[in-house]
């Protein structure tokens, strides 16, 4: 038939990326292209992986620390977050309050400062170049918070088993507190700036719907699941750490549209720093590390655990053997199974869409390859 | 007219570094940051290591183009942005040549600036630059019309092509208060086509990791960005011209030839106002673009048209 | 389906499935269940119809034992459920056959695809039904290299590596 043989003429392979300025990190879409129309985007994965989970079986489990903060760079006190927690499921080690306290503290804020970022680079790739350096601007007073007790910017190692290694001071409490104030005065900004520019919402409304079926079948959770309307966090579903004593709304969408996804991570800064706020006030006095036998042997079996990191949930999955080594380590990552549904989501949509649903689904790639 | 050229051509130059500096500082104070700082005193010297370095840069030229048309193109991009600068009347005395049909010179001139982001697509051998390329024609031509219908209107007005007699034609009121419809829409189209954001999709960074110019380095790139400001420019002085009164001002000793100065003071208030618009929008998507021109601006522009010429006839 | 869920052990024990209830705070999940081969697809099925998403897919690898019953490669998968309304995680298990291969349950849940596809890049177990089994990871040049493959010397058996079993009157 004519019409088809024009299709096939029409028919052309694109390769987005590996060095692209949207994907981000190092991910090859492979886009089967008719015009402008994408017909069916392939990623290949693999371009970052180092192997994280080999890692895990050849060392003693503290030696897995500096790993879990490499995944996720840019939300990586998470990662610790669940590492810690699963090691102290297993060998039943208990954390004092003040340690707890402190790790939310930090892992909230880690949380915002990743949105943050995740919100400059949307909009970035939409063609804004002004968002991401107010972004920035508010982003570097958290690093600098955090790195005034961690010790790093970026790629945080600071947990331990049985609490957290260093202190927090009355300066960092100031610090925090300030921030808040700042943060919350900022919001305008970014309200009059994206939120309500009309080329912005044109170009995220009624775009990458992922109904509530397809996200169950394809596992994906964090803000894209909520964007759908289904209210899941880990945080407030599957409890751990001292999160059920705070008194935090979990946002949720309507349609899950990019512009769902993006309403729900904004609200979710606003809901980080009521968490902050609330732990800064009933901050307990008592030690930061309970005592740990040096060598931590895991007893036979396995052990899983599960914790809210910025882009969804984040499980471990450990099988211990009797020695100080884990078996098999298994980290699940969010964007791994966020970013699966692609093949289906991009079928028949223009291009400029594609690098509007990539970036409203905040992937990071290092983690996905692990 | 062999000295008018010189002046000109010098003109043009400095526009272009002076419109880029003013770019990167203005830049910079929307996104909350100095801009350049280091070079000269806040960065004036900037420009000018920049072009430095971008003709020291080694021409890259790639395998497989069509090496004709490769180098065609930015000569392409920028020689016939030059010749406007021949008919706009900078002030009373001081224009080149007043041309009776200058009007359509200009636009003629603007419509060859497409050609060259083709050529420059095509001969890249590189599917983003055809990409981009292509985004450029279909985006061009929408675009060309609505500029086309809103100058009609101004011309229907005066009866004249001559810029200086369009301009002599607005001695009691400037145009912009009688016709602030076409103005909005030249404004607006004129942005479009010299493919500056949001309607920069052929140059489009994060989607085609710089489209038509993806392949261009060193002086054939700075080519490419020189001839965007000069049509930016270019524009925005037709605005003025047509709409803001041309040289038209407070009284100002030998009024003549420095009536000069409103006429700069009024183009650079327009690039102004669009380089703002750059750095403060995202980007438009292209079927919304191309909508945008067709449904929206082309109806209002032949509106506003036959309004126009209804109210001349009466 | 509320009455199914608040006693799944027993639904899933009329259905044949061997399911044992676990303690959360010392591992993680609320059920244990492990599946013969021929059961992983219909589990899947039944978890779907229930509205439990997949959380991932992986595999491990124990001694080979060839005197048990049902003789294995020494390769198993680990499939995890949870639930989006309530509190439930369970954990299934399955032993891999000597011939390498296991249903693939990704036309049920997608999201099985690239665990699955991982799975087969780091063990080398084939997922029989899987339409586009690439390497997803690996280099597509590495497809026989497959690094979680342990050394003889460290392989334990299976019963090194698991919870020891309780007596029945233990509780809960």
């Amino acid at each position: 038939m004519l019409e088809s043989e024009y299709q096939e003429q029409n028919r052309f392979f694109l390769n987005m990326g590996p060095q692209h300025p949207s994907t981000h990190g190092v991910l090859l879409i492979v886009l089967e292209m008719n015009g402008e129309y994408v017909l069916d985007p392939q990623p290949v994965l693999g371009f970052i992986h180092r192997m994280h989970e080999k890692m895990g079986e050849s060392r003693p489990c503290p030696g897995f620390m500096p790993n879990t903060g490499r995944m996720d760079y840019v939300c990586a006190l998470p990662y610790n977050h669940g590492y810690v927690s699963l090691i102290e499921r297993k060998a039943g080690i208990e954390v004092p309050e003040r340690a707890e306290y402190i790790r939310v503290i930090t892992s909230e804020l880690n949380r915002i400062a990743s949105h943050l970022l995740w919100l400059g680079a949307y909009l970035l790739d939409l063609g804004a170049f002004t968002p991401i350096l107010y972004g920035f601007d508010d982003r570097e007073h958290i690093l600098d918070i955090l790195e005034s007790v961690t010790g790093s910017r970026l790629t945080y190692s600071y947990y331990r088993f049985g609490g957290v290694c260093q202190d927090i001071d009355e300066k960092f409490v100031e610090r925090t507190r300030a921030f808040i104030k700042r943060l919350r005065k900022r919001y305008g900004i970014y309200e009059k700036l994206v939120t309500k520019n009309i080329i912005f919402i044109k170009r995220t409304e009624n775009i990458g719907i992922v109904s509530p079926d397809m996200a169950l079948r394809y596992g994906m959770t964090g803000p894209n699941l909520r964007g759908s309307g289904i209210s899941y966090d880990i945080r407030k579903n599957e409890p751990y750490s001292v999160y059920p004593e705070f008194d935090f709304e979990v946002p949720v969408g309507r349609q899950g549209d990019c512009l769902d996804r993006y309403m729900v991570r904004v609200r979710e800064i606003e809901q980080c720093l009521r968490i902050i706020e609330q732990a800064l006030d009933r901050l307990p006095e008592g030690p930061i590390r309970s005592k740990v036998p040096k060598n931590i042997k895991l007893s036979p079996g396995d052990c899983n655990f599960a914790v809210e990191a910025a882009r969804g949930e984040l499980s471990y999955y450990l099988i211990g053997d009797g020695t100080s080594t884990p078996y098999r380590l298994k980290v699940r990552v969010p964007s791994y199974s966020n970013l699966s549904c692609l093949p289906e989501l991009g079928r028949g949509i223009l291009l400029p869409d594609l690098v509007s649903i990539l970036g409203s689904f905040d992937l990071v790639i290092p983690e996905i390859d692990r | 007219m062999v000295i008018s050229a010189i002046i000109v051509i010098t003109f043009l130059f400095l526009n272009a570094i002076m419109m880029g500096y003013a770019e990167r500082k203005i830049a910079g104070h929307v996104q909350r940051r100095p801009g350049p700082m280091e070079v000269g005193s806040h960065g004036i010297l900037q420009m000018i290591i920049d072009g430095i370095k971008l003709v020291a840069k080694e021409l890259i030229i790639p395998f497989n183009v069509d090496r004709t048309l490769f180098r065609v193109a930015p000569l392409l991009s920028f020689t016939p942005v030059i010749l406007p600068f021949l008919v706009i009347p900078f002030s009373e005395k001081l224009q080149a040549r007043d041309l009776n049909m200058g009007l359509i010179f200009i636009v003629t001139m603007g419509s060859v600036n497409v050609m060259a982001c083709l050529v420059a697509g095509w001969g890249s051998n590189n599917k983003y630059s055809m990409f981009g390329a292509m985004r450029a024609v279909a985006q061009a031509i929408s675009y060309e019309v609505p500029i086309l219908l809103s100058i009609l209107a101004v011309i229907l007005m005066c009866n004249t092509f001559s810029l200086k007699g369009i301009v002599g034609a607005q001695q009691k009121i400037w145009f912009v208060f009688l016709q602030p419809v076409a103005f909005l829409i030249y404004v607006v189209a004129g942005l479009a086509e010299t493919n500056r954001a949001p309607f920069d999709l052929p140059e489009a960074e994060s989607e085609l990791t710089a489209g038509f110019h993806t392949e261009y380095s060193g002086m054939g790139f700075s080519l490419f960005f020189l001839g965007e400001y000069t049509n930016m420019f270019i524009v925005a002085s037709v605005a003025t011209v047509l709409f803001l009164g041309g040289w038209h001002g407070p009284h100002l000793p030998y009024g003549e030839y420095l009536g000069v100065v409103w006429f700069l003071l009024k183009v650079y208030f327009l690039l102004f106002l669009m380089i703002m618009v750059r750095w403060t929008y995202p980007r438009v998507r292209f079927d919304q673009l191309l909508n945008f021109s067709w449904k929206y601006l082309v109806p209002f522009s032949l509106a506003n048209l036959l309004i126009t010429a209804v109210v001349v006839k009466l | 389906m509320d009455n199914i869920i608040k006693n799944f052990k027993g639904f899933l024990i009329d259905q044949g499935f061997d399911a044992v209830e676990t303690d959360y705070e010392q591992r993680g999940y609320h059920l244990e269940v492990v599946l013969t081969v021929t059961q992983v697809r219909e589990f899947a099925k039944k978890a779907y119809e229930l509205g439990f998403y997949l959380v991932f897919v992986a595999g491990f690898q124990v001694l080979a034992d060839p005197e048990t019953p049902s003789p294995h490669s020494g390769l198993a998968v680990v499939y995890q459920y949870a639930r989006h309304d309530r509190q439930y995680r369970i954990k299934a298990c399955a032993l891999v056959p000597d011939s390498l291969e296991i249903p693939s349950i990704s036309d049920i849940y997608q999201g099985a695809d690239w665990h699955e596809r991982e799975t087969r890049d780091f063990y080398g177990i084939v997922f029989s039904g899987h339409h586009n089994l690439k390497p997803l990871l690996m280099a597509d040049m590495d497809v026989d290299v497959h690094p979680l493959l342990k050394e003889e010397a460290k392989l334990k058996s299976l019963d090194a590596v698991s919870w020891p079993s309780e007596a029945p009157e233990s509780t809960e």
